[in-house]
């Protein structure tokens, strides 16, 4: 007694509910599958969304109650030793007016139950504390349906979308993902720090409403490639940081520690006092750029989002990859439906899409991005620190002059790095990214 | 067997605290969960209803919101939920509650007697274990508390017996139907729900019953029915603590040191050198 | 303060110390409250400004400062005083239990009489069952001023039914204007039926009862949210006005043979229809598993830090030492080492011995309230942070595997010296 749907989803995150507007705006008979006991109930993310993506799929976002934390007005970047660093701070009036909600914070728990409640007018099933354990398939392999750990947990469906994430059991036990190699996530480490929401105003120099994004990379990952960020909510901070998972295996950093080292740091510390913890969580992030992601489609079945590596990490993009990955799986799934072929074939509008769009225009670009980070781990400690070095050398005032201090400047950088090397870093650099 | 099962919908508690500086209670992220004692009395319904066949019904009175455990009840296997929610509901506490609750069950024995009705031992969020007996007493049906095993329903004669806990003990008890019975966490294990019954159940309708509906007495409802009111709440006080001795370097100094303190009562030490001698 | 667009001055929600109770929505007259996200609302357009809402609120999330209106009075005080002048006295529902009085009873007379001396009036026993005058007369050594019985066959064994109509008839015929009942498994049956019965307010395992003197009101303080939080209750309409005390929270009454009182006697009036019958009684054999442990003046209590089948004999033989028996906390009970009734706490047993052995126990809420009447407390704890060193009354910081062998050695040498 299976019940046939046509499409079933796995995952109730961004790339599976956007895909379920899309599918319930067409009539298509499609249920979601989600582990948690609520959409959203097993997510964390530093919370930017764009407001660009989420409109192509509810274009009237905010009159449907969206959980809009901070309109983004603001993008920092630091570049931080141990001791102190540089800031550098972006702000431009469009983001106010023109650009409103061209990016934009949320409580993901929140956010993601309240983009799968909109599925419900569309007729859409949104089935909660449910695992995928596996798919469906026929004599021929063509993807038919999936297996839940519920009892009489089969249904039938036409066509499969996985969305269910980084951490999909399901990509890994069915092959269509391998195992992501360590190289290609990152672990990070989040913690939600309830303030005032008029003292993070002040400290953060914005009006009620507007936000700032703040990401940090230099000593704070302690030599590991990787990122931190600062994202102010309503009335709370996120503040994550996470580093590349082969470097944690090298290192034996404890991720947590490294969360509260950066807590304590000089440029961060100020920002949080006084704030209470009230969610500290774990995740991976898909961080291996174009060279990871797996085949995306195949016959009855296609990969969204995460669980398709869509994500960029040098612009920190992923919730936008998600939701319009998923829209463009769902478009594709239509036209399956209008031929009648749920093939690869039928369903190759969804790499086409792909290809058309910014997405890999995107993760094309950066390409070499995560290998150049990889290899020029003096990104993340003797760069900094030499920064931070000459800039207090040129900052002090002791009687010593400029000249001198220059020398000192010059003397200390080359002792530590090689003009060759230093080259060699700029010239990879910009390659990894142009 | 016509069965009807009490649920309440709570708030976890062990999230609830209370901010230390506004003394208020702090509720952001608290979920909202079936009270786990009530979970196990449907089951106790949904094990009647597979061995005697018969419906069992799930009541619940709350907000709109509690409309989401009744969902769960059917997707469990109950066959209609009904949720007793009005503004006039509002604010009761365990007497109000009862009579709102035994209203209802009137209802439901019009169409049929009702041979049953199931609620847990108490709810996690109040811990009062009095809406159960208090339905009992107003609709005049057996009461049976802290039930660990229901041993045996004679449907031809109308008797159930329990094995309830008691003070040193179990007692094996029988009684006529219908029947009030509050259940122990230990009286079955909550099953999972069928993905086609989960999926029945986002399909279908919640009952709404307000308070014509039951025909209250408004006197007798929610806050206006509640003779007891909350005066204060407030975080438990904490005793001071005393000196902690660090064992880690020079452990029988700090046994010796602790033992000092503890010993320097002298009430005490007589009683415990004494060994608690009267 | 906010005026509304007539010009009256209306109450208003501080949304961030609302804590969606309701209590407001179902008091307001005009129906200007309402729910939204959580939090009550008030319509500024609907609402007449009569301040009940403010006055009702128990966590003082209105805002309404204006001076209430006469008219919104509903009752002067005077009558209300009228209605319950012939309630008087506070009474204790006396727990049979193997033939004598339930301890649980003695220390409930004793806070009756500390309640007593307030409202400067009687203590009463409330007594039902069968052949039950030695209790009465027990009753009268633990404070009672006056017994009022019910005794017949009939009441030989607790059953809802029957006990429920001999203390409901008890109480409307005494008129007292308190009853306490012991929070025992049959206490919290019985007080349900009769505070349904006789329609008055209950409040369930309080902590702390204590008295308004000038309303001659009782304030019940109890647990709350699975012991997170502590709320203060009154009943302030209706009579008797009825609580329900766990065992061991209050101190036993000092028993006084040469005390006097009067005992009266009632017949039992039969309930309806037909009454339940007990097929079988097992007893909990008393054996290691079962031991119950709120009787013991010393325990030794395991909690997770302590939680390895290793550790057992140790702990048995410290529990030997200061003569007491082992319990544990929750997360003991649920590794499946100790038996449920082995369990201290919100979800366990409430204790109160005289010395409370606490290892490996960190000292969560719900445990602390399971156990903060215990007169002495010592911890043993690896982690400086634990919450039980707060309440502590001397603590040693470090492995319980190395530090209980010692205490077993130092507590065995103080015993031998004195």
């Amino acid at each position: 007694m299976r019940e046939q749907f046509d499409v079933a989803i796995v995952g109730a995150g961004p790339a599976g509910i956007s895909a379920a507007h899309v599918l319930g705006g067409r009539g298509i008979k499609t249920i979601v599958f989600e582990r948690g006991e609520y959409p959203g109930a097993k997510n964390i993310s530093g919370g930017v969304l764009y407001g660009h993506d989420l409109a192509r799929i509810l274009p009237d976002f905010r009159e449907k109650g969206c959980p809009i934390e901070r309109n983004i007005v603001e993008s920092r970047l630091w570049y931080l030793s141990n001791d102190g660093g540089y800031s550098v701070a972006f702000r431009d009036r469009a983001f106010c007016d023109r650009l409103f909600l061209n990016a934009f914070t949320v409580g993901r728990a929140r956010f993601d139950r309240w983009f799968a409640e909109q599925t419900k007018e569309k007729g859409i099933l949104v089935v909660c504390s449910t695992v995928v354990t596996d798919l469906l398939r026929d004599a021929r392999g063509q993807v038919i349906g999936v297996m839940t750990d519920r009892p009489e947990g089969d249904v039938k469906a036409r066509v499969v979308l996985l969305a269910d994430g980084i951490n999909s059991a399901l990509a890994a036990k069915t092959g269509f993902r391998p195992e992501p190699n360590p190289h290609d996530v990152a672990l990070a480490v989040k913690d939600v720090i309830e303030l005032p929401e008029e003292l993070i105003n002040e400290r953060f120099n914005v009006e009620t409403g507007q936000g700032v994004t703040t990401e940090i990379i230099g000593e704070i990952t302690e030599g590991m490639d990787g990122v931190a960020v600062i994202y102010t909510n309503r009335n709370s901070l996120s503040v994550c940081i996470g580093a590349n998972l082969s470097d944690f295996v090298k290192s034996r950093v404890k991720p947590y520690e490294m969360l509260e080292r950066l807590k304590e740091h000089p440029m961060v510390a100020p920002l949080i006092r006084g704030g209470q913890s009230k969610e500290y969580m774990a995740h991976w992030v898909a961080e291996g750029g174009y060279d990871s992601i797996p085949g995306l489609s195949g016959n009855g079945y296609l990969i969204a989002g995460d669980s398709g590596m869509l994500f960029n990490a040098l612009h920190r993009e992923g919730s936008n990859m998600a939701m319009t990955s998923g829209r463009f799986a769902a478009e594709a799934i239509v036209e399956a439906f209008d031929k009648g072929d749920f093939s690869s074939n039928g369903l190759a509008g969804y790499l086409e899409r792909l290809d058309g769009s910014y997405i890999m225009e995107d993760l094309k670009k950066y390409r070499g991005f995560g290998k150049f980070r990889l290899e020029h781990h003096e990104l993340f400690t003797t760069l900094p620190r030499l920064h931070s070095f000459a800039a207090r050398e040129m900052l002090t005032v002791d009687g010593v002059s400029k000249k001198e201090k220059q020398r000192i400047i010059w003397k200390a950088i080359r002792k530590e790095i090689s003009t060759g090397k230093m080259i060699r870093l700029f010239r990879h650099g910009w390659g990894s990214i142009k | 067997m016509n069965v009807i099962c009490c649920l309440k919908q709570v708030p976890n508690t062990a999230e609830v605290k209370i901010d230390p500086e506004t003394n208020t209670l702090i509720r952001a992220g608290v979920e909202s969960i079936t009270n786990p004692y009530d979970t196990v009395a449907l089951e106790a319904g949904l094990i009647i209803k597979d061995k005697y066949g018969g419906t069992v019904t799930a009541i619940s009175m709350g907000p709109p919101q509690a409309e989401e455990i009744l969902r769960e009840a059917i997707a469990l296997g109950a066959d209609e939920g009904i949720l007793l929610s009005d503004r006039a509901f509002a604010g009761a506490d365990t007497l109000a509650t009862s009579y709102t609750l035994a209203k209802a069950i009137q209802q439901l024995e019009r169409p049929a007697p009702v041979d049953l009705v199931l609620c847990g031992k108490q709810a996690i969020d109040g811990d009062t274990a009095q809406v159960g007996p208090g339905i009992a007493t107003r609709l005049g049906y057996g009461q049976f508390t802290y039930v660990a095993e229901i041993r045996e329903i004679d449907e031809a004669k109308r008797r159930i017996t329990v094995k309830r806990k008691v003070e040193g003990g179990f007692e094996v008890i029988r009684g006529p139907l219908p029947a009030v019975l509050t259940v122990e966490l230990d009286l079955a294990k909550p099953r999972r729900a069928s993905l086609p019954r989960l999926i029945y159940s986002l399909r279908t309708g919640i009952t709404l019953w307000n308070a014509e509906t039951i025909h209250g007495d408004p006197q007798r409802l929610g806050l206006k029915g509640s003779p007891t009111w909350v005066k204060k709440i407030f975080s438990p006080p904490l005793k001071q603590g005393g000196p902690v001795f660090d064992a880690r370097k020079e452990p029988r100094r700090a046994v010796e040191d602790c033992l000092n303190i503890l010993l320097a009562d002298e009430m005490f030490a007589w009683h415990f050198l004494k060994r608690w001698e009267r | 303060m906010a005026k509304n667009l007539k010009g009256i001055e209306v109450a208003e929600i501080i949304s961030d110390k609302c804590i969606g109770c309701q209590i407001c929505v179902a008091e307001c007259p005009v129906g200007a409250i309402e729910m939204k996200g959580g939090v009550a609302c008030i319509d500024p357009e609907i609402c007449i400004g009569c301040g009940k809402c403010f006055e009702v609120c128990p966590v003082e999330a209105v805002r309404f400062e204006k001076e209430r209106r006469e008219d919104a009075v509903t009752k002067p005080e005077e009558t209300q005083k009228d209605i319950y002048a012939d309630y008087r006295g506070v009474a204790v529902f006396i727990e049979v239990w193997n033939g004598g009085g339930a301890s649980v009873s003695w220390e409930l007379t004793g806070k009756a009489r500390e309640l007593a001396g307030k409202l400067q009036t009687k203590v009463i026993g409330l007594l039902a069952g069968h052949e039950v005058d030695g209790v009465a007369g027990e009753a009268i050594a633990y404070g009672c001023d006056e017994v009022h019985i019910i005794d017949d066959p009939l009441l030989k064994v607790y059953l809802s039914r029957s006990y429920g109509k001999a203390l409901s008839d008890l109480c409307q015929k005494v008129k007292p204007e308190i009853v306490l009942v012991g929070a025992t498994p049959v206490g919290r049956d019985l007080a349900s039926v009769v505070a349904t019965t006789i329609g008055t307010g209950l409040t369930a395992d309080c902590t702390g009862l204590d008295i308004d003197e000038e309303k001659r009101l009782l304030l019940m303080t109890r647990p709350t949210f699975g012991g997170n939080i502590m709320a203060t209750i009154f009943c302030e309409h209706h009579r008797p006005q009825m609580s329900t005390v766990r065992p061991k929270v209050f101190a036993l009454c000092p028993r006084d043979e040469g005390r006097k009182g009067d005992v009266h006697r009632y017949p039992l009036e039969p309930p309806h229809g037909e009454l339940p019958e007990i097929v079988e009684f097992v007893r909990h054999v008393a054996d290691e598993g079962t031991a119950d442990i709120t009787r013991f003046p010393a325990l030794v209590v395991a909690g997770k830090g302590a939680c390895d089948p290793e550790s057992a004999p140790m702990l048995q033989e410290l529990a030997d030492v200061v003569g007491g028996v082992v319990a544990c906390s929750r997360p003991v009970v649920e590794a499946g080492f100790m038996p449920y009734e082995r369990q201290v706490g919100q979800t366990g047993k409430t204790v109160a011995p005289k010395l409370y052995f606490a290892i490996g126990v960190s000292g969560a809420v719900q445990h602390l309230v399971g156990m903060q009447g215990s007169e002495k407390i010592v911890a043993v704890n690896s982690d400086p942070s634990a919450p039980i060193f707060n309440i502590a009354t001397a603590g040693i910081l470090g492995d319980y595997r190395q530090v209980v062998p010692l205490l077993i050695e130092e507590l065995r040498k103080k015993l031998k010296g004195g």
